[in-house]
């Protein structure tokens, strides 16, 4: 996120796409309703009608995957009525000549027909975005899931761009992110294109620094395949891996494909607190400790570094993943990993990383810094871009046209299939699942379908229907509710015996290689 | 008529000023009751939580969940019915599905039953009859009057009547020639204040509000006659509407409030639709809404219903409860002057505050103010009722002996009986007897006595009269319309119910009287609005003046 | 840093007497939060720092130099010059009568310490007046829900003393608006709309009303059950393992067990809130499916128990093998977006300094 979650009772005009907040980050959302209670004006761009939609002043169902079309045609409007901070272009951006005059070609009336919204309310979207003093935009993986990801990403960049809703209170791009130390994974350096503290690998000096620090003559002083394409070389040109704590087969997207990629490895270790579907395939399981067993330290969406703390023995034999990997690393006789504690590893990472100079174990006790820290007296930065954006730099308009999804609805496959979250489990339901009571609320997965949907396919509520894409057929019980617009359909990914990502899978961001699974055409049909 | 659709009602009030409690008499009156699906509508219809309408609704005596409801007679059990046996007539309706209610203000005539939108008054159940507010009678000692000056005459409650009888020359005059400065001026010189209690001075109230920031201001005219023992506003309302309309128009002019309410009680069902008809017919005459009598002041004026809750007397409450959310009290400060209805300035002022306006207007400050006894300024309207030859409303100078009152003017006591004792304030200041009742109705001779003379109730008990029994349905009152939101007078009225009914009489009496005390001492100085500080007025005074009758109620164990 | 000086000595404090003492406050402050600030220890039960002041428990209540009757110090705000005694013997008999008459509506005073957060708070303040007396008995007020089998707050209405404590956090914090107040007076009682059970409501177990409750009338039903547990509880600061928000929270065990959990109020991202994973999901972690030893696959074809170093050669045995035959960039290396950094920071390290490659990633891709 760019604001600090503080800031989210502050907007003037709050923009949420693509993010059912407040099944997915609950306790964020809880700072939404309280802007709405002090009088904010919020705009819900989401297929279905969640929670956070009915509290919206303005929801807008769009066809799954049509965004970009909308983020244009509002901009289109911000420009036309003249909502555009002139100064703010000026002074903190480039490229804004091209980008405005592209707009000027995609109405609001053109927008409408690709999004299945009505023009006006496209065109009172791009108003109140335009008119908020501040307005700020929250997003999730319904903006990122997709084959567009990263033009939807930039999409929006350029509204906040174009209005100047960057750096202010209250304002901001935000991404929520999903899992509790995914940003501290991409901080730590587990991505293939960073070191630590976002250190581009393809920077040579970087690479000879990181070698030096590593004890080695050299690292390849490029990026590296990204997990999508490992799996694609699996048993072709990657031969082994190491999985930490990642339920592969049932969260990815084509669930059989993965499964066979990582049948196709010679050596396969996985690291975690069960005995997953993925575990299950591995040549050798290690177990580590859970949350609660083992201190360590996670960033939050905010950017915030927090500190996790042992509260009680580990079960069984279980060990930090630190200590496993270490000891593995230890084993193929890779110098450097003789870490007595979390803390002796957390604070190298300092060391190295340049966002979290600033910060070691003990000043991060109480959870007070946001990164960058860059030097020890440094506050912390809870709100970035202020002022100015990193390193002087201009913030860049993007040209973006829309294109559709990897694979649109057919005959064959005539309606939207949207997959997401639920409040009460999370993931694989690996720890929701094993939590007592959860069942109480949610004891079975089903597909939402709108009614008229299920008339016309002859669904019955509570019935169960056969669900086929272009890669594979489950059955699910049906759920009748207005919930899903007509021709969309909903259903998460937790639980095992709904096997959803058999179906996903139909494309990949070409940058990120995120996949496309807010969007799969399928069919579905009453099981008798 | 045919049943009109939830979507119907919903959009005939969703954008009206204060939708909630209309919106909710309109399905109270479509259906009899308030189901599941007509609060879910409502829900949804005015975006208020279910589970906070569904609070709300419960909260409110008249708001019936189930059949009959609305068509089931509510009989009048309050504290002077029961002397006249509303007890009874309430056992000798309940095959018809009767529930009893607090006084519904009507204690100068029989027992009050409402059924549906009509009240009727009768002894028995076969002698029930519809019939208007009785008349104040004519001023027994012969005082000029200033509010009842022209209540008695033929037609005054029609726009026309009220004309011919010098209505409406007081706006006119002031619209023409005057200035909001010189009307509060005014006010503020005639020393009025007040009536429904508190005494504020109404001038210095108007021009906190004239004075105060935000827009629009309000006016809100406090018409929720819940005290026990008190019916002047309805006397008011019923024989001269034009003069509150006026009066509020007039205030409205003074504080530069384009809105005002009348926040009318629910026992009052004819009332409703006698405002409603005054108001239109005022508005048809250019006498209200947009541009009044082409002088460019504007005021749209609205009549909300109570739904039968005393505490929505309280003005916190009663601000809560036409801005559609749970009437409890308000916290103070700040006071409504500055963050009243929708957190804009707000002047709440009685009925007899306002209907007092025009008349001040037409004869001058010093008129009014020397229509009291000696230093006292103006007159106050006192509702007397109970063991007394001639019980009404009266409206005295402000000063008169109240014995003048009780022997000259409403001829005394039962005959063969003597007065026992009065109430004050209707229930909530307690009683007054012995000597005491050598006082003169004005606030610095009451509160000497420990007691305040309030809206004006005042209920005459004999020599025959149980005065525990007397402070134990008093309580009961209290206990039944304490809102439960502040400790003291949520368990207090409680437990001194219970203790006034004999529930804990195994204590030993020196404990019971300690207890007693301290509870009472207790409410009085903590409790979070009037209700809770002023019920033990009851139990301080049964102590005071009866402390063998105590005794011997306890001696009962 | 010096444009936020200068705002200081421009912001004149005010000052007023508290206790005989001057001391000083700025503008919108209340009373109740002065005292507070001086450690004056002023009672309350109806108070939560993160809601708005409501005034009920009238506890509170101090005198105030000019004002005929005690003040609620919750929602007066301090204006310059007052003059406040915080604790007199007048305020002091009725802050316990007060005390003795909540007593007297419940059926007990005493309730777990699992029970939430709170739920020690009139306890303490029972105990600390000497209001244990028996004082004021009669009827009891609320009526414990005992049909709603949710498996998560106890609603054990017997106990409630009508703060609406939870109403208010439901509606303030959470915006749920699940819970309202039905009736009045002594009848008051909390309830869903059409007094349903929670699971049909608004209610989205967030446990925020338990955490609030400071009687036990709504109770932690999951770590109730550890009631009877042996040892003492401690508590644990750490961060929710659920999404990115990060929640503050007190992780409780007896011994080696995990018990509970309850929101941290100090929190900075989230302020004292949590949600139902974070405040009920946790008991995942002394589950019997846990592994409790490592796993390697057997000629059998079938994973078997196995001891720490057998394992760990076995996984390095792996890797070198591969690597000696295909090469350093046929070896991949997946990090976890749920473990803490030290585990994404040495499985990085561990596929760079042994392999020199860039061929790192993590789940934020699924």
């Amino acid at each position: 996120m760019s604001n600090p979650l503080a800031d989210m009772e502050k907007p003037d005009v709050i923009f949420a796409i693509g993010t059912n907040m407040t099944e997915c980050h609950p306790v964020a959302a809880t700072r939404l309703k309280r802007a709405l209670t002090d009088g904010a004006t919020m705009v819900v761009v989401d297929p279905r009608k969640t929670r956070l939609a009915k509290m919206a002043h303005l929801h807008l169902p769009i066809r799954v995957g049509s965004d970009v079309a909308l983020l244009l045609a509002m901009a289109h409007v911000i420009q036309r009525d003249g909502l555009i901070d002139e100064s703010f272009i000026a002074e903190r951006t480039a490229d804004s000549e091209a980008f405005l005059s592209h707009i000027r070609q995609f109405t609001p009336e053109w927008a409408a027909e690709i999004c299945e919204v009505p023009a006006e309310d496209i065109e009172r979207a791009g108003k109140l975005y335009g008119r908020g003093n501040p307005s700020a935009i929250y997003y999730t993986l319904g903006i990122t899931e997709h084959i567009c990801g990263v033009d939807n990403v930039q999409s929006l960049c350029n509204l906040a761009l174009m209005t100047g809703n960057l750096g202010l209170e209250g304002g901001g791009i935000n991404p929520m992110r999903g899992q509790n130390n995914i940003q501290g994974a991409g901080d730590c350096g587990a991505v293939p294109a960073n070191f630590p503290g976002f250190q581009p690998c393809d920077n040579p000096d970087n690479a000879a620094k990181f070698a030096k620090l590593y004890g080695r003559d050299s690292i390849d002083p490029e990026r590296g395949i990204t997990k999508v394409t490992a799996l694609n070389e699996a048993g072709k040109s990657i031969h082994a891996m190491l999985i930490d704590g990642e339920n592969t087969v049932v969260t990815d997207p084509d669930k059989n494909h993965c499964e066979h990629a990582l049948k196709s490895l010679d050596h396969l270790v996985v690291i975690d607190i069960f005995l997953t579907e993925t575990g299950q395939l591995a040549d050798v399981v290690l177990p580590a400790t859970a949350w609660g067993e083992t201190d360590g330290v996670q960033a939050n969406t905010e950017r915030r570094v927090q500190r996790l703390r042992k509260a009680v023995e580990p079960w069984g034999e279980a060990k930090p993943d630190w200590w496993i990997v270490s000891e593995i690393a230890k084993r193929m006789g890779t110098p450097g990993f003789e870490y007595e504690s979390a803390k002796d590893v957390f604070n190298e990472l300092c060391e190295l990383s340049p966002i979290y100079a600033g910060l070691d174990w003990d000043r991060i006790d109480e959870g007070k810094y946001h990164w960058p820290v860059p030097d020890k007296e440094h506050p912390g930065t809870p709100r970035l871009h202020e002022g100015e954006f990193k390193n002087g730099m201009k913030g860049l308009f993007k040209v973006i046209g829309y294109r559709d999804p990897a694979e649109v609805i057919s005959d064959d496959f005539p309606l939207w299939l949207t997959t997401g979250r639920r409040l009460e489990a999370y993931h694989s339901r690996t720890q929701t699942g094993r939590s007592a009571g959860l069942e109480y609320l949610l004891s079975e997965e089903s597909l939402e379908v709108h009614p008229d949907d299920a008339d016309s396919l002859g669904l019955v509520h509570g019935g169960m229907a056969k669900m086929a894409s272009a890669r594979g057929e489950i059955e699910i019980q049906v759920k009748v509710t207005d919930k899903s617009p007509k021709g969309t359909v909903f259903t998460s990914f937790s639980f095992a015996n709904v096997p959803v990502n058999i179906l996903t899978g139909s494309g990949y961001d070409p940058v990120t290689q995120t996949a496309e699974l807010k969007v799969c055409p399928v069919r579905v049909t009453p099981v008798a | 008529m045919s049943r009109e659709s939830n979507q119907a009602l919903i959009e005939r009030w969703k954008d009206e000023p204060a939708p909630l409690l209309p919106l909710l008499h309109a399905f109270h009156n479509r259906d009899g009751y308030l189901s599941d699906d007509a609060i879910k509508a409502v829900s949804e219809g005015l975006r208020i939580p279910l589970a906070e309408l569904f609070g709300t609704v419960t909260f409110y005596h008249h708001f019936s969940r189930e059949a009959p409801g609305k068509a089931a007679p509510r009989v009048c059990t309050g504290n002077i019915c029961c002397l006249h046996g509303g007890d009874d007539l309430l056992e000798s309706l309940k095959d018809k599905g009767a529930t009893p209610m607090p006084c519904a203000g009507r204690c100068d005539d029989m027992i009050p039953v409402i059924i549906g939108d009509k009240a009727y008054v009768g002894l028995d159940k076969d002698s029930l009859e519809h019939r208007a507010t009785p008349v104040p009678a004519p001023n027994p000692g012969g005082s000029t009057e200033c509010l009842f000056a022209h209540i008695r005459e033929e037609g005054r409650n029609t726009l026309t009547g009220y004309r011919a009888t010098g209505g409406y020359s007081a706006l006119k005059r002031t619209l023409k020639d005057s200035t909001p400065e010189s009307l509060i001026k005014l006010i503020t010189d005639s020393k009025l204040a007040g009536r429904g209690g508190a005494g504020f001075p109404t001038g210095m109230k108007w021009k906190a509000v004239a004075d105060a920031p935000g827009d629009p201001k309000a006016i809100v005219c406090n018409a929720d006659e819940g005290e026990p023992g008190c019916f002047k506003d309805r006397a008011i309302m019923d024989h001269d509407p034009f003069a509150l309309i006026e009066g509020m128009t007039l205030a409205s002019f003074a504080t530069g409030a384009p809105l005002g309410f009348i926040y009318l009680r629910y026992e009052y069902p004819e009332t409703e639709r006698l405002l409603e008809d005054a108001i239109e017919d005022a508005r048809a005459s250019g006498l209200i809404g947009e541009n009044i009598l082409s002088s460019g002041h504007t005021f749209h004026l609205y009549v909300r219903r109570g739904a039968g809750a005393y505490i929505c007397g309280e003005e916190g409450s009663l601000l809560n409860s036409l801005e559609g959310k749970h009437p409890f009290p308000r916290n103070k400060p700040p006071f409504p002057v500055t963050h009243g209805y929708n957190d804009k300035p707000t002047a709440v002022n009685n009925v007899e505050t306002l209907a007092s306006v025009p008349h001040i207007v037409e004869n001058g400050a010093e008129w009014y103010r020397d229509l009291g006894e000696g230093d006292h300024a103006g007159t106050k309207l006192i509702s007397l009722s109970g063991d007394i030859q001639r019980p009404g409303n009266y409206e005295v100078p402000i000063g008169l002996p109240l014995s003048t009152l009780l022997y000259e003017w409403a001829g005394g006591p039962k005959e063969g009986r003597t007065v026992q004792a009065v109430t004050m304030a209707g229930l909530s200041g307690g009683f007054i007897a012995g000597e005491d009742l050598n006082i003169t109705l004005d606030e610095p001779s009451i509160r000497s006595k420990g007691s305040f003379l309030g809206a004006g109730g005042i209920m005459v008990l004999d020599d025959s009269r149980d005065m525990v029994k007397a402070a134990h349905d008093a309580m009961s009152f209290f206990a039944h319309e304490s809102c439960g939101k502040c400790f003291p007078c949520r368990i207090g009225t409680q437990r001194m119910t219970e203790r006034l009914g004999g529930e804990a009489n195994t204590l030993e009496p020196s404990a019971w009287i300690a207890e007693i005390e301290d509870i009472g001492s207790t409410m009085m100085s903590t409790s979070a609005c009037g209700l809770g500080m002023a019920a033990p007025h009851v139990t301080k005074s049964l102590m005071k003046y009866f402390p063998e009758q105590v005794e011997a109620f306890l001696a009962k164990g | 840093m010096t444009e936020h000086r200068s705002d200081l000595v421009e912001q004149k404090l005010s000052t007023l007497t508290l206790d005989g003492k001057l001391v000083e406050f700025t503008k919108g402050e209340t009373i109740y939060e002065i005292a507070n600030r001086h450690r004056k220890e002023v009672p309350t039960l109806c108070y939560d720092e993160r809601l708005e002041a409501f005034g009920a428990c009238r506890l509170c209540v101090v005198e105030v130099e000019g004002i005929r009757k005690p003040v609620a110090s919750c929602t007066t705000a301090a204006t310059d010059g007052m003059v406040i005694k915080t604790s007199t013997e007048t305020i002091e008999k009725h802050r316990k009568t007060l005390l003795e008459l909540v007593a007297s509506e419940n059926r007990n005073v005493d309730v777990n310490a699992l029970s939430g957060y709170s739920s020690q708070e009139m306890t303490i303040l029972v105990d600390r007046y000497s209001a244990r007396t028996g004082r004021f008995s009669g009827k009891q007020s609320g009526t414990s829900n005992t049909g709603d089998k949710n498996p998560f707050i106890l609603r054990d209405y017997d106990n409630c003393i009508s703060c609406y404590r939870c109403v208010r956090v439901c509606a303030e914090r959470e915006g749920d608006y699940a819970i309202n107040v039905m009736n009045r007076g002594f009848h008051t009682q909390i309830i869903t709309e059409f007094n349903n059970d929670l699971r049909d409501s608004n209610c989205t177990f967030c446990g925020q009303c338990v955490q609030t409750c400071p009687t036990g009338a709504l109770g932690d039903k999951k770590a109730l059950r550890d009631a009877d547990t042996e040892g003492e509880i401690k508590k644990t600061r750490t961060i929710c393992p659920y999404c990115g928000v990060g929640c503050s929270v007190d992780m409780l065990s007896k011994g080696d067990k995990i018990v509970g959990i309850q929101p941290a109020m100090d929190g900075p991202a989230n302020e004292g809130a949590l949600c139902i994973k974070g405040q009920y999901a946790f008991d995942f972690i002394q589950n019997d499916d846990r592994l409790a030893k490592p796993l390697v696959r057997r000629d059998d074809g079938e994973l078997h128990e196995c001891e720490w170093d057998e394992a760990l050669d076995r996984a390095a045995e792996g890797f070198k093998k591969v690597k000696d035959q295909y090469g350093r960039h046929a070896v991949y290396g997946i990090a976890s977006g749920r473990a803490p950094h030290e585990a994404a920071y040495t499985m990085q390290k561990y596929i760079r300094a042994t392999y020199g490659t860039n061929y790192i990633d993590n789940c934020s891709r699924s």
